[in-house]
């Protein structure tokens, strides 16, 4: 057993763009096993760049720096072998695929994700249990697992179905993108006891997010101000509320 | 049409139907005025016309029963016939009995006029010239509900004769009929089809039509189905198409009733160098009827599909109410792709809409599967998968949706998964 104050993920001087354009310009970030990070900023700060570039979508050109992920270069992984090595996004938009049912895709993202870890696949009826049981903190209906992978759902239906695969897949890192936008004070509620539920001393989050309402709920260990492409400043939770009070123009000015 | 196939085609028949009646002798004497199609032609751009130079026409002889090991698994609650190139063959088939009968030695009884046959008919005319026997489904107004199975088995080489698989559907008024059909090839026999199948529903009659191609990989198919709608009759046609070298399948589909309703999903999948080509002509003549019209095509490895969907509606169908959505999926580097949605319009008072699209899969989506952990061919598969469900996710027949799943997975997975971004 790793012990739990190793490093997870380690992010060193990363400078990334997108269509040419440089979004991240040196970012510096560790994250610890049983840590909760909240990553702030403005918009086009660069926020979904870092969480995007992490997963591995495609599109986002690393120019420099490095990220190591439970010991590995993260970045030489194509994103499924990332997912499978512990690593989970949550979408800021979660995309809709009609055709292919919920209950398909958490088996066989599970199924992956046991393969890794050289498990069996996982028993039918023992599957449904546990995904059940997810379902039920989540309040999700049973309906939702023979439909479409987010087809149709409102937009807090999307975000529920997020951690609903991040509670099944229990990721070693989960980087939530925005997750709380869009949400009512309930959903809010029901994905920050999700969220809560993971926290472990084997297990760390990322928070991305423009406001500090959700972390009133999930409370972080430290808070990053992220401005244009670096983190200017980091704290505890008690910048997040600075942040609400004064504004990003703060530490923006900081910065300059 | 070159004048050396037209006296091939005429001399065929001399050696093959010396006693034909006058019905068989019109149809020839309309092919022989219209002509085969040519490349030239819009709507037969992607069939393989040049595969009739070779071809014999003469009907494929009545050889050895076939082994029933051949034919697909049966489907609970249909009766089944089998036709062996175009043949009846009783061994395999359940006694003919109710709706069902067979043309047998007379294909002279029923079916349109020869003469009223339109332009994109023209492979029809070539079978009613031909074709020695096919099926008659006739149900009667008072006739209880009927689920039918009709298999096509191909088995002989196109160089020894042609397989003429036809059938001719009736529903008097209210009558409703389940109909499975199915072409397959003997092993891998590299056959010759030309199938017809002419339909008649009266008012309020209603069909349930699944038509599953999956003849050999070396197989030419031209197939024709001609379709004519009464009053608030309710045609429901699912088609699935995935063998053949080349398959090319037209449709005329007429909504000659008020208010009669067609919805027809059809699905292909090609790969190789197949060719799988349809043209799907729906004429709205009467007021107020309705139609739906959706395809899914993927086309993998150097193969071409294509679907042109033409909808005219007459001015004499105000109330017209169209959807047309054709969609086709880009799966191999030497691929091609050809979906053409056509609206002609004579009246107002109409709803017609129409969304094609032809290209790769949503990278957005892709993205989405793999950072759950997903094998790259596996969220390739599954995103195929869910590009075509649309074409079948409303097949009602259990083990006939088990079993066109389970090929079409097959099909999808043996395929080669070529990457497509």
């Amino acid at each position: 057993m790793k012990s739990a104050t190793e490093n997870l993920l380690k992010i060193e001087d990363l400078h990334a763009s997108v269509a040419g354009k440089k979004i991240l310009n040196g970012l510096t970030l560790s994250v610890a096993r049983g840590e909760v990070h909240a990553i702030m900023g403005p918009n086009g700060s660069g926020k979904s760049t870092l969480a995007s570039v992490l997963a591995g979508r495609p599109g986002y050109e690393v120019t420099a720096g490095s990220v190591t992920f439970q010991g590995r270069d993260l970045l030489a992984l194509p994103p499924e072998e990332r997912a499978r090595a512990g690593l989970f996004l949550g979408f800021q938009y979660p995309v809709e695929i009609p055709g292919v049912n919920n209950v398909y895709l958490l088996k066989a993202a599970l199924n992956a994700a046991r393969k890794e870890h050289g498990l069996p696949e996982v028993d039918a009826f023992e599957f449904l249990q546990l995904v059940r049981g997810k379902m039920a903190l989540m309040r999700m209906e049973d309906s939702f697992l023979s439909r479409g992978v987010n087809e149709g759902f409102s937009g807090g239906e999307k975000k529920r179905n997020e951690i609903l695969q991040m509670l099944v897949l229990e990721p070693a890192l989960a980087i939530l993108d925005e997750t709380d936008s869009g949400l009512d004070i309930d959903a809010l509620k029901v994905v920050a006891a999700g969220v809560n539920s993971l926290r472990s001393p084997e297990r760390a989050c990322v928070l991305v997010t423009h406001y500090q309402r959700l972390l009133e709920y999930v409370v972080p260990d430290f808070v990053h101000v992220l401005v244009r492409g670096r983190i200017v400043k980091s704290g505890d939770r008690t910048l997040a509320l600075e942040l609400e009070q004064r504004g990003y123009d703060w530490v923006s000015g900081e910065a300059a | 049409m070159s004048t050396t196939l037209t006296s091939r085609i005429a001399a065929d028949y001399a050696l093959s139907a010396p006693a034909a009646g006058q019905r068989r002798a019109a149809a020839l004497a309309a092919l022989t005025a219209q002509g085969l199609p040519t490349s030239r032609d819009e709507n037969w751009k992607y069939a393989n016309l040049r595969s009739l130079e070779r071809l014999r026409f003469v009907p494929a002889a009545a050889g050895a029963p076939a082994d029933a090991a051949l034919l697909p698994a049966p489907v609970p609650g249909f009766t089944r016939y089998v036709f062996l190139d175009g043949r009846f063959a009783p061994g395999l088939s359940a006694a003919p009995a109710g709706p069902f009968s067979t043309l047998a030695g007379a294909p002279e009884v029923a079916g349109p006029d020869p003469g009223g046959r339109g332009a994109d008919e023209r492979f029809a005319l070539l079978n009613e010239a031909f074709a020695t026997d096919g099926g008659h489904i006739r149900l009667t107004a008072a006739a209880a509900p009927a689920r039918l199975e009709v298999v096509f088995l191909a088995r002989t080489e196109a160089e020894q004769g042609t397989s003429y698989p036809r059938l001719e559907i009736t529903l008097a008024a209210g009558a409703r009929l389940e109909l499975i059909e199915r072409h397959v090839s003997a092993a891998d026999a590299g056959s010759f089809v030309t199938s017809a199948l002419d339909i008649t529903l009266g008012k309020d009659a209603a069909l349930t039509h699944y038509r599953l191609q999956s003849l050999s990989a070396t197989s030419v198919l031209f197939d024709t189905l001609s379709a004519t709608l009464g009053p608030a009759a309710h045609y429901r046609l699912h088609a699935i198409s995935t063998g053949g070298q080349s398959a090319h399948s037209t449709q005329v589909l007429r909504l000659a009733g008020e208010g009669a309703h067609l919805s027809m999903a059809v699905a292909a999948l090609g790969d190789a160098q197949q060719v799988q080509g349809s043209f799907a002509l729906v004429e709205h003549v009467a007021p107020r009827a309705r139609t739906e019209q959706l395809f899914r095509g993927i086309a993998a490895g150097r193969s071409r599909i294509a679907f042109n969907g033409k909808i005219v509606v007459a001015a004499g169908a105000p109330g017209t109410d169209s959807q047309q959505s054709l969609r086709g999926l880009l799966a191999g580097a030497g691929a091609e792709i050809d979906v053409r949605p056509q609206l002609e319009i004579y009246t107002d008072d109409v709803r017609c809409s129409h969304g094609a699209s032809a290209g790769k899969l949503d990278d957005n989506m892709l993205f989405y599967l793999l950072s759950r952990g997903l094998e790259r061919t596996e969220a390739l598969r599954l995103l195929k998968w869910a590009f075509l469900a649309d074409a079948f996710a409303r097949i009602e027949v259990p083990e006939l949706r088990r079993q066109i799943e389970e090929n079409l997975a097959a099909a999808l997975k043996d395929r080669a998964l070529k990457e497509l971004l």
